[in-house]
């Protein structure tokens, strides 16, 4: 023991740094996932300004600025790090303009964005802890401006795109799909109208055809899974077949699938991370959960929508299906570890 | 179709020395090889030792022999700091560059057929052979745990690091003692098969393995899906049976036993020609390092020295690790020495720090839950953490971790979740040693 020096050499002059494994990372970033979301919302954003006009971008605009800045704004006071160049604000802020008819003056999506941004996400701890999703909790908000929210246009029909407001007091709201559909009839329009969107609703939720593009893109770039998207509109269609309010309950179906913000909300609302679950099974559970709803309310609520509503009462149940769909955990027969009997092996594939 | 299991990722391969064939290192000036715990020194400072001479006797527990990788004179036995950051001694070399062999390193005088298994597993216990995939287990000892118990032999050539390319160049360069290895620990085992696993990514090494083995019944080679940590043993015996092995338990338990293929190695050339384990196969890459190699290397070469030998620096590095990029520890600076467990050493630049600046946050992607391979919730064990609340930590699996780095890796909101996890396990691991009641768990020294 005697001849083992102590250690004491002197201080090498150059020192690495030294940091916790894994010391690569994987390209996506949030920015890049948000980034994404935005790219996929593009080709339906393009047709409502070919459909709707300029106004469309003059709204996208306005919330997309709003969010951003009252995100920056929110976090400059708290004296937080401002995070804006996530640009989770910029999705948030595109998805309430998506939300609201082309009609809307231009200061209503300023009031949703601050809703969303200020109130649902921000004052709940900011990205990944709001549990309502901003976009739609702002459209449900907005609703309070009921005209405003709910007066539509034929499509071709281009409103001003600077005028503050372009409703009158003898505007006429254009029937959406919905209204026929609650009713039991089928609308006037063919199913290739309904698909590409060439009917009245809001600005990014007529072309349920360029939402699922857009969606195919999210799936091959693996930001959301196909789950939700599936299980929801999957939902709907077999309640609108199997409780038909029309005697062709294929055409019904059709029709109930295409109109209305489905597409949108299961696509892009219904599979926001911070408000829906964990798990591919929480997924699942989560999109039927959202089918249901939305049948239940277009089919005996005062409201034709249904998507909205439904999406925000399953956010609220997030937590609880994350805490059922916990994955066993590897080697364990259940999610709580250490809870593998130990010396049974009645189970196939347990050791 | 190639085996595989559930959870994992692909992560780019970045095997930039593949196509190096192994190069041998000349002895260096010095080596400072480490003994191993609670060895004592089997020489003095002064003393002249030969290369394969004994230098540490083997204590008790998980330690082993040790042996001179060159020829020369000790200069100092002194105390530093392993890869691991735990105090060790070793014992400084200077070479003589002559690298004459002792008299000791002879072949076996007994055939195999003849030796009784006490007899083996003491060869393979003098030639201080450790798990040479980065376990560092003591082969003997695990051999022995194994004896009785193990029905199947696994020889893992999985390799699922990126950049690490070193026992990819061994199925190709060393195939025969591969086979003849597995043969050896199927003899020392009782075990009628052995089955070598490997990615789909090196089908060349298969295809050599295979040639070898062709018409044996003995040795089988099994194709892997290329994924990340598919080298993990839970997961190799996962893809091969569906077995799932509770962290709390042993690959014996479930009758398999795993040796990488180095130290499959390692045990032929101690029965075929007595020689300790005193040098390795190592890859050297990185985005800093000139000549990406996979090099032949004495143990207790520095860093330093290995790196030269590649032609130095290309860049100015920031970070040196030791072993795989996934699940490798940083170095502070290039005296650390090879030892028997480096699979790799590795120099990264600035450049492949992440862009995004933003402060960690979750943003429940659950990314990390679907390519964890033990099936756990990495976000809520670190959200835990990060609070101090270890017990629900511990409830969600905290100790199933085997910090493989996939959730870090993948996670889009930069949480350091394997830190955070790792903090976890240390705590839970204190208190139950500490055997108190369940409160005052929680301090909240996590990693943010």
């Amino acid at each position: 023991m005697s001849q083992i020096e102590k250690k004491g050499e002197a201080a090498p002059s150059t020192l690495f740094t030294v940091s916790s494994s894994p010391h690569i990372k994987h390209e996506d970033d949030t920015r890049t996932i948000m980034l994404d979301v935005i790219i996929a919302l593009l080709p339906a954003l393009i047709y409502a300004v070919y459909n709707f006009g300029f106004r469309v971008l003059t709204l996208v605009f306005l919330a997309v600025g709003a969010s951003i800045l009252f995100e920056g704004a929110y976090q400059m006071l708290m004296k937080q790090s401002v995070v804006v160049s996530d640009i989770s604000a910029a999705v948030t802020g595109m998805l309430i303009a998506f939300n609201m008819p082309v009609t809307a003056p231009l200061w209503l999506p300023v009031i949703g964005a601050f809703f969303a941004i200020v109130i649902v996400k921000q004052l709940f701890g900011g990205i990944g802890k709001n549990f309502l999703n901003p976009a739609l909790a702002a459209r449900v908000f907005m609703l309070s401006w009921a005209k405003e929210m709910t007066t539509f246009v034929e499509p071709g029909i281009k409103p001003s795109a600077t005028a503050i407001s372009v409703i009158t007091s003898d505007s006429v709201s254009a029937a959406t799909p919905l209204a026929t559909l609650k009713i039991g009839h089928i609308p006037n329009l063919s199913i290739k109208e309904m698909l590409v969107g060439d009917h009245a609703g809001s600005i990014g939720e007529i072309s349920a055809l360029l939402l699922a593009l857009g969606g195919c893109y999210l799936l091959v770039r693996k930001i959301i899974t196909w789950h939700i998207p599936v299980s929801y509109i999957g939902t709907v269609a077999l309640l609108t077949f199997v409780f038909s309010k029309n005697p062709l309950p294929y055409d019904y179906m059709s029709y109930q699938i295409l109109s209305g913000g489905l597409f949108l909300g299961a696509i892009f609302m219904a599979t926001d991370y911070s408000t829906s679950p964990l798990t591919g099974k929480g997924k699942l559970i989560f999109g039927v959960g959202c089918g249901l709803l939305t049948v239940l309310i277009r089919y005996f609520g005062a409201y034709n929508e249904g998507v909205a509503f439904s999406i925000l009462i399953m956010n609220l149940l997030v937590f609880y299906i994350d805490k059922i769909t916990k994955p066993r955990i590897f080697g364990s027969s259940t999610g709580i570890h250490g809870s593998a009997k130990r010396g049974k092996t009645n189970s196939p594939k347990k050791v | 179709m190639a085996l595989s299991f559930i959870g994992g990722l692909h992560i780019r391969g970045r095997k930039d020395a593949r196509r190096s064939e192994i190069e041998k290192m000349p002895s260096p000036s010095v080596v400072t090889i480490p003994l191993s715990l609670n060895s004592e020194p089997a020489v003095s400072v002064g003393d002249a030792v030969l290369r394969g001479q004994l230098i540490g006797f083997a204590g008790g527990g998980r330690s082993y022999p040790t042996h001179s990788s060159v020829s020369g004179t000790v200069t100092a036995i002194k105390e530093k700091t392993t890869p691991n950051g735990e105090a060790e001694k070793y014992i400084v070399i200077q070479s003589d560059g002559l690298d004459a062999i002792s008299p000791d390193v002879q072949p076996q005088t007994k055939r195999i057929s003849e030796m009784t298994t006490d007899e083996m597993i003491d060869i393979i216990f003098r030639a201080g052979i450790v798990g040479m995939g980065g376990g560092g287990y003591p082969t003997a000892q695990k051999v022995r745990a194994a004896l009785g118990k193990a029905t199947r032999l696994i020889i893992n050539g999985i390799e699922c690091e990126p950049y690490l390319t070193s026992n990819h160049r061994v199925m190709l360069e060393n195939s025969a003692a591969i086979i003849n290895g597995t043969k050896i620990l199927m003899k020392v085992l009782g075990i009628r098969q052995g089955e070598i696993a490997i990615a789909d990514n090196k089908l060349d090494a298969a295809n050599a393995l295979e040639r070898l083995a062709a018409g044996s019944e003995l040795i089988k080679i099994r194709i892997f899906k290329t994924k990340y940590p598919q080298g993990a043993e839970r997961q190799i015996i996962n893809a091969l049976t569906g077995k799932e092995i509770h962290v709390d338990k042993y690959p014996h338990d479930a009758g398999f036993v795993v040796f990488n293929v180095e130290t499959c190695v390692a045990v032929y050339n101690a029965f075929a020609h007595g020689m300790p384990l005193i040098e390795r196969v190592i890859t050297v890459s990185g985005d800093c390092i000139k000549e990406p190699k996979n090099v032949m290397v004495p143990i207790g070469t520095s860093y330093a020295a290995l790196i030269d030998f590649c032609g130095g620096f290309s860049k100015k590095p920031k970070r040196i690790i030791c072993g795989g990029p996934m699940m490798g520890v940083t170095q502070w600076d290039l005296q650390t020495s090879v030892t028997k467990t480096t699979t790799g050493v590795l120099a990264f630049s600035e450049e492949m720090e992440s862009r995004y600046n933003n402060p960690p946050v979750c943003i429940r992607c659950g990314r990390c839950i679907r390519v964890c391979p033990m099936h756990l919730m990495p976000n809520y064990i670190a959200m835990f953490t990060v609070r101090g609340d270890y017990i629900n930590a511990d409830k969600h699996g905290a100790l199933s971790c085997i910090e493989c780095g996939s959730c870090a890796y993948i996670c889009p909101g930069q949480v350091p979740l394997v830190a955070n996890i790792r903090t976890a396990k240390t705590r839970i691991l204190q208190k139950r040693k500490a055997g108190r009641k369940s409160d005052g768990m929680s301090d909240g020294n996590a990693v943010q």
